[in-house]
C-alpha cells in the first residue's frame, strides 16, 4: 500500500517539476529568438526569482524516487546515463549563465545566448529521458543491464521535440502574464501556432506509445479508462481556453489554462500506464524499498508539504502582476580612491619592548593551541574545556569591548553620514 | 562486477563534483546569517552602514549560491547515474535522509531565496529580514541532514541487511549516528570559519588599501569576521580533536593512514612523509619527535602512533590522500588559530584595525577555511576506502552498469566545466571585491525599503 503513496509523491513532484519548470524553460529558448536586448534581460530577471524554487521539484521527484523505488532509480539513471548528465551540464551551464548575467547589472550578449541555448539543451536531454523511460529500458533484478546508446530511439527523439513544444507554449502564456508591450503582443501572437504544435505532438506521441511499446496500456479495467477519458476531456478543454485566451485579455489566462492541460495530460498519461514504473516489467512492487522508509518518507514530506505550498504560494505572490525592474543596481566600476584615507602610523615603542612583547605572546599562542587540541586530556579530563572555555570567554568579552570603543571613536561611521 | 577502470572514474568523477559542490555551501552557509545579521540590524537601527553591508555581501552570496544550487542538484543525480548498486542498498536510509533535506532544507531556501535578493522595495523590510532568516535556517538544516547523511555511511547504525538492501530497524540510531554527534559539530563550526575568514579577508583588503570610503564598512565586517573566529577557533582545535579520537577508533585504518606510519613504533608527529604502498613503507620520514605521543593525549611521549601495517591490505585507504589531505586541514586550521589569537590580542590592544602587517596576514587567510574543509573531506572520504558504507559495502561493488565510454566521458565534462566556472567565480569575486560597496549616499535619496516601515 504504501508503495502507491510514494508512487505518487514521485510522480507529484516530477508533474510539479514539469508545469512550473516547464515555462522557465520556454522561457529562457524565447528569449534565443527575441532580439531585443533589454527584453532579453527581463527575461531572464523573470526567472531569476524563481527557478531555484521551480527546479527544487525535480531534486525532490529524483531523491522521492530513490529512498521509496530504490529499484526504479537505480535501473532508469543508468540507463539514461548520457542524456541525463548532458541535462546535468547544461543545468550548471543555465544557472552560470543566469547568475552572472543577473549579477552584471546590464545586458551580456554571451550570458543571455548561454542561458538561453542551455535551456533548450535541457529540455531536449530532459524529453530523451522521459522518452527512454516510456519506451522501456532493458533491466533485470533491479539493475540496469542494457548498453550505452539503448535511451536512443525514435521515440525518444519525438519526445524532446514534442517537449520543446510544450515548454515554449508554456513559456509564452507566461510571457503574456508578466510583461508588458512589444514582449506580450508576440507572445500573444507565438501562442495560438504552438499550441497547434503541441496538440499534434501530443497525439503523434499518445498513438507512437503504442506502436513502441504495445504490451503497454492497460484500458481493460473501466476506472482506468473512465479516469483516462475525464483526463484528456479536461486537457481539450483547457486547450480550448488557451486559444481562446491567447492574445487577448486578461493576461493571466492562457497561463492558466496551459497549466491546467498539462496536468490533465500528466494525469492521463498515469492512468492509461500505472502501475508499471521502468516499462516493460518492473513493477511498483518489485522497486520499492521496505514499507518503514516508505511510511517515514510519505509522513515526513506529507507534514511539511503544506508549509511548503504556503510560502511557495506567498513567494509567487509577491513578485504577481507585471515585471517591474528591482531595486536600482549601479553598474561595476572599480572606485577611483585607493590609498585614500592616508597611509598606516606607525607606532613608536622601543624594539626590546616589541620582540620580548611578541616572544611571550607566541609562547602563549603555543600552549593555548595545545590545550585547545586537549593536550592535556590523558592526565584530566577538566582542565582542556575549562581553558576553551576561558579562552572563548575571553574573545566574547574582547569583541563586546572592542566594538564599544569603536563606536565611540567613530570608527564605524559613514563618511559625511549622521550617527542613528 | 564492473570494470575497476569504471570504478575509478566514477570515484574521481564523485570526488570532483563532490568537492567542487562543497565550495560553495562553505561560504555560503556562513554568508547567509550575516546577510541576516545585517538586514535585521538595519531593520532595528536604520543605520544604513548596515544595508551597505547586506547589499555588498548580497552580490556575492546571490551568485555563489546559484552555483551551490546547480552543482547540488548534480551530486542527488550521480548517487543513481554512477552508484546504481549502492543506491539501490541504501535508498531505504540515506535516499529517505535526503529527502528529507529537500522538502526542509531546499525548499526552505529555494522558497525564500527569491524574495531575499529581489524583494528590496517590493516587501516590508520586517519580510526582507524574515526571508533573510529562512534562507539561512534553510542552509543549516541542509547542513544537519547531510552530515547524519554521510555520517551513517562513515559509522552505519541501526539497520539490518536483506535481499541486498540495508532496511531500518531504529530510525533514531540511522539519523543520530554515533559520527553524526562529532562530525555534524566539527563541520557546521567548519562552514561558519570559513565564511568568516573569507569575509574578514575581504575586509582586511580594503583596510590594506586605504580605500576611505570602504573603510567604516571593512571595519565593521573585520570586526565580527574576527570575533567569531577568536570564539569559534579554540572550540573548533577542541572538537577537532575529539573527532579524530572517535573515528580513529571506529576506522583505525583512517588514523593510521592519516598519521602517515606503517608500522607501529613511532612517537613523532609527522609533518611530511613519502609512503610507498606496494612495499608498506615510507621512502621518507620527516616528523617531530614526542609530539605524535602527546597529541594522543600522552605526555610522557612514550606511546606509539599506530601503524597502517596492522589493517590487511585489501582494507587499507589510500595513505597520499588521507595524510596530505588531515595535513592540509591541520596546518591551515594552526594558521587559522594563530591569526585569530593574533586578532584578539590586537583587539585587546586597540590597534585592530591599523596593525598592516597582520592586515596584509589576513587577505592571504581569505581561502584558509575553503582549503581546511577540502583538507578535512579527503580525510574523511579518502580514509573510509575500500568502503563506501563503511565495513558493509565496497566502493568498487556499488557502481552502476556502466560503459568506460559515458564515464570518461562525463568525468572529463565535468572537469572542464568545473573549472571553467571556478575560473570564472573567482574572476566575479574579484571584480566585485574590487568595485567595492555601493557609496551610502546613493543609497539614501529615496530610500523605498524605509517607507514602509
Ligand atoms: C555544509 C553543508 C553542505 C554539504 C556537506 C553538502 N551540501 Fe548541498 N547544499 C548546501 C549545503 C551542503 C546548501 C548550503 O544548502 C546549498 C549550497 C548551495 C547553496 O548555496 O545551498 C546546497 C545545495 C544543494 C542542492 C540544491 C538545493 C536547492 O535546490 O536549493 C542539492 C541538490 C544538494 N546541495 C545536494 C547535496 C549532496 C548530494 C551533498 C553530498 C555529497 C551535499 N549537497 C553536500
Ligand atoms: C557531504 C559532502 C561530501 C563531500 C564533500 C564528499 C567528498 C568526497 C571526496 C573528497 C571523495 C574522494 C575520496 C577519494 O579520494 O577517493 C569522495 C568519494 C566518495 N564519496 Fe563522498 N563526500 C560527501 C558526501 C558523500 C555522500 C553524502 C555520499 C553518499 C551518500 C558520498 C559517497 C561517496 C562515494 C560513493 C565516493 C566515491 C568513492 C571514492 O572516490 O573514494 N559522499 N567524497
Ligand atoms: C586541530 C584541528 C583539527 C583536527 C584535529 C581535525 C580533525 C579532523 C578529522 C580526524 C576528520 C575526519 C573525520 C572523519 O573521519 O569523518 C576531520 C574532518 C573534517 N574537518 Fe577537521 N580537524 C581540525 C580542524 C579543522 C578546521 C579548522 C576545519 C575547517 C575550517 C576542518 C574541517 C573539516 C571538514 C570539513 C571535515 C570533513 C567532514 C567530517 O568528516 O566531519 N577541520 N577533521
Amino acid at each position: 500500500m504504501s508503495e502507491y503513496l510514494t508512487y505518487a509523491l514521485v510522480l507529484l513532484s516530477l508533474g510539479a517539476y514539469v508545469v512550473l519548470d516547464g515555462y522557465d524553460l520556454g522561457v529562457g529558448i524565447l528569449s534565443l529568438l527575441d532580439r531585443g536586448e533589454r527584453r532579453r534581460r527581463e527575461y531572464t530577471e523573470l526567472i531569476a526569482t524563481a527557478w531555484d524554487a521551480n527546479e527544487s521539484w525535480i531534486i525532490l521527484g529524483g531523491v522521492a524516487l530513490w529512498a521509496g523505488l530504490p529499484g526504479a532509480y537505480a535501473t532508469v539513471l543508468p540507463g539514461v546515463y548520457p542524456p541525463l548528465i548532458a541535462m546535468l551540464f547544461a543545468v550548471i551551464l543555465r544557472g552560470m549563465g543566469l547568475e552572472f548575467q543577473s549579477a552584471s547589472g546590464t545586458y551580456r550578449r554571451g550570458w543571455g545566448l548561454l542561458f538561453g541555448l542551455a535551456s533548450l539543451a535541457v529540455t531536449l536531454c530532459q524529453g530523451l529521458v522521459i522518452g527512454a523511460v516510456l519506451s522501456g529500458l532493458p533491466q533485470r533484478g533491479g539493475h540496469f543491464t542494457g548498453d550505452a546508446l539503448a535511451w536512443l530511439t525514435p521515440y525518444s527523439v519525438l519526445c524532446a521535440l514534442g517537449l520543446v513544444c510544450l515548454y515554449l507554449l508554456a513559456g509564452a502564456a507566461w510571457l503574456q502574464d508578466k510583461t508588458e508591450g512589444t514582449a506580450h503582443e508576440w507572445a500573444g501572437r507565438l501562442g495560438r501556432p504552438l499550441l497547434g504544435a503541441t496538440v499534434v505532438a501530443a497525439l503523434v506521441l499518445g498513438f507512437g506509445l503504442e506502436a513502441a511499446d504495445p504490451q503497454y496500456f492497460h484500458f481493460e479495467q473501466p476506472l482506468r479508462a473512465t479516469l483516462f477519458g475525464l483526463a484528456v476531456a479536461a486537457a481539450v478543454v483547457c486547450s480550448a481556453v488557451a486559444w481562446y485566451g491567447f492574445g487577448r485579455r486578461p493576461d493571466w489566462r492562457p497561463f492558466a489554462a496551459v497549466l491546467g492541460a498539462e496536468a490533465a495530460g500528466l494525469l492521463a498519461l498515469v492512468a492509461a500506464t500505472a502501475p508499471v514504473v521502468v516499462p516493460p516489467s518492473l513493477t511498483l512492487h518489485e522497486a520499492s524499498s521496505p514499507p518503514g522508509s516508505q511510511v517515514f518518507l510519505v509522513v515526513g514530506v506529507g507534514l511539511c508539504m503544506p508549509f511548503v505550498l504556503a510560502y511557495n504560494i506567498y513567494a509567487w505572490w509577491v513578485f504577481r502582476g507585471k515585471f517591474r525592474e528591482a531595486g536600482r543596481r549601479s553598474p561595476t566600476t572599480t572606485a577611483p580612491d585607493d590609498g585614500s584615507a592616508g597611509p598606516f602610523v606607525p607606532p613608536t615603542e622601543p624594539r626590546v619592548v616589541v620582540i620580548v612583547r611578541r616572544t611571550l605572546l607566541t609562547l602563549l599562542g603555543i600552549l593555548l593551541a595545545a590545550v585547545s587540541q586537549d593536550i592535556f586530556g590523558g592526565e584530566s579530563a577538566w582542565v582542556d574545556p575549562l581553558g576553551v572555555a576561558l579562552l572563548s570567554g575571553t574573545a566574547l568579552i574582547a569583541w563586546i569591548l572592542g566594538d564599544r570603543r569603536a563606536q565611540r571613536l567613530g570608527e564605524y561611521d559613514l563618511p559625511g553620514g549622521e550617527r542613528p | 562486477m564492473a570494470s575497476s577502470s569504471v570504478v575509478e572514474l566514477s570515484r574521481w568523477q564523485f570526488a570532483i563534483t563532490a568537492i567542487f559542490h562543497m565550495t560553495f555551501p562553505a561560504l555560503t552557509v556562513g554568508l547567509s546569517l550575516l546577510l541576516a545579521v545585517a538586514y535585521t540590524v538595519y531593520v532595528r537601527t536604520g543605520n544604513p552602514l548596515y544595508l551597505q553591508i547586506f547589499r555588498f555581501w548580497k552580490k556575492i552570496f546571490a551568485v555563489g549560491f546559484g552555483l551551490g544550487v546547480v552543482a547540488g542538484t548534480v551530486m542527488t543525480f550521480e548517487f543513481g547515474l554512477n552508484w546504481g548498486i549502492y543506491a539501490h542498498a541504501v535508498g531505504p536510509v540515506i535516499g529517505v535522509t535526503i529527502g528529507m533535506e529537500v522538502i526542509t532544507a531546499f525548499f526552505l531556501e529555494a522558497g525564500f531565496i527569491g524574495i531575499m535578493l529581489y524583494g528590496d522595495g517590493r516587501v516590508k523590510p520586517r519580510t526582507m529580514a524574515l526571508a533573510s532568516w529562512m534562507v539561512a535556517a534553510g542552509t543549516l538544516l541542509s547542513t544537519t541532514w547531510i552530515l547524519s547523511a554521510n555520517s551513517w555511511m562513515q559509522d552505519p547504525a541501526g539497520y539490518t541487511e536483506a535481499d541486498g538492501q540495508f532496511h531500518v530497524t531504529d530510525w533514531w540510531q540511522v539519523l543520530l549516528n554515533p559520527a553524526f554527534g562529532y562530525r555534524f559539530p566539527h563541520m557546521l563550526l567548519a562552514v561558519l570559519i570559513s565564511a568568516s575568514w573569507f569575509v574578514g579577508g575581504i575586509s582586511a583588503w580594503y583596510l590594506v588599501k586605504r580605500r576611505a570610503s570602504a573603510l567604516p564598512f571593512a571595519r565593521r565586517t573585520l570586526s565580527m569576521a574576527l570575533g567569531v573566529l577568536a570564539i569559534l577557533m579554540p572550540v573548533q582545535l577542541y572538537v577537532g580533536d575529539a573527532t579524530a579520537i572517535f573515528m580513529g577508533g571506529r576506522q583505525p585504518a583512517k588514523l593510521q593512514a592519516f598519521e602517515g606510519n606503517w608500522t607501529t613504533d613511532n612517537n613523532d608527529y609527522n609533518l611530511v612523509v613519502i609512503p610507498d604502498t606496494d612495499q608498506g613503507k615510507n621512502d621518507l620520514r620527516v616528523g617531530i619527535p614526542y609530539l605524535g605521543a602527546a597529541i594522543g593525549h600522552d605526555l610522557t611521549g612514550e606511546a606509539k602512533v599506530p601503524g597502517l601495517l596492522r589493517t590487511p591490505p585489501d582494507e587499507r585507504p589510500n595513505m597520499w590522500s588521507a595524510f596530505y589531505g588531515f595535513r592540509a586541514m591541520y596546518f591551515t586550521a594552526l594558521a587559522m588559530f594563530a591569526a585569530a589569537f593574533a586578532g584578539l590580542v590586537l583587539r585587546l590592544r586597540g590597534r585592530l584595525f591599523t596593525s598592516p602587517r597582520f592586515l596584509r596576514w589576513l587577505v592571504w587567510m581569505t581561502p584558509a577555511g575553503v582549503i581546511a574543509i577540502t583538507g578535512g573531506w579527503i580525510t574523511a572520504e579518502a580514509g573510509r576506502q575500500p568502503w563506501v558504507v563503511y565495513g558493509k559495502l565496497r566502493t568498487a561493488d556499488a557502481v552502476s552498469h556502466l560503459n568506460l565510454t559515458e564515464a570518461a566521458l562525463s568525468l572529463t565534462g565535468f572537469v572542464l566545466l568545473y573549472a571553467t566556472l571556478l575560473t570564472l567565480w573567482i574572476r566575479y569575486i574579484v571584480r566585485t571585491v574590487k568595485a567595492g560597496p555601493e557609496p551610502v549616499v546613493d543609497l539614501r535619496p529615496g530610500r523605498p525599503e524605509v517607507s514602509g516601515v
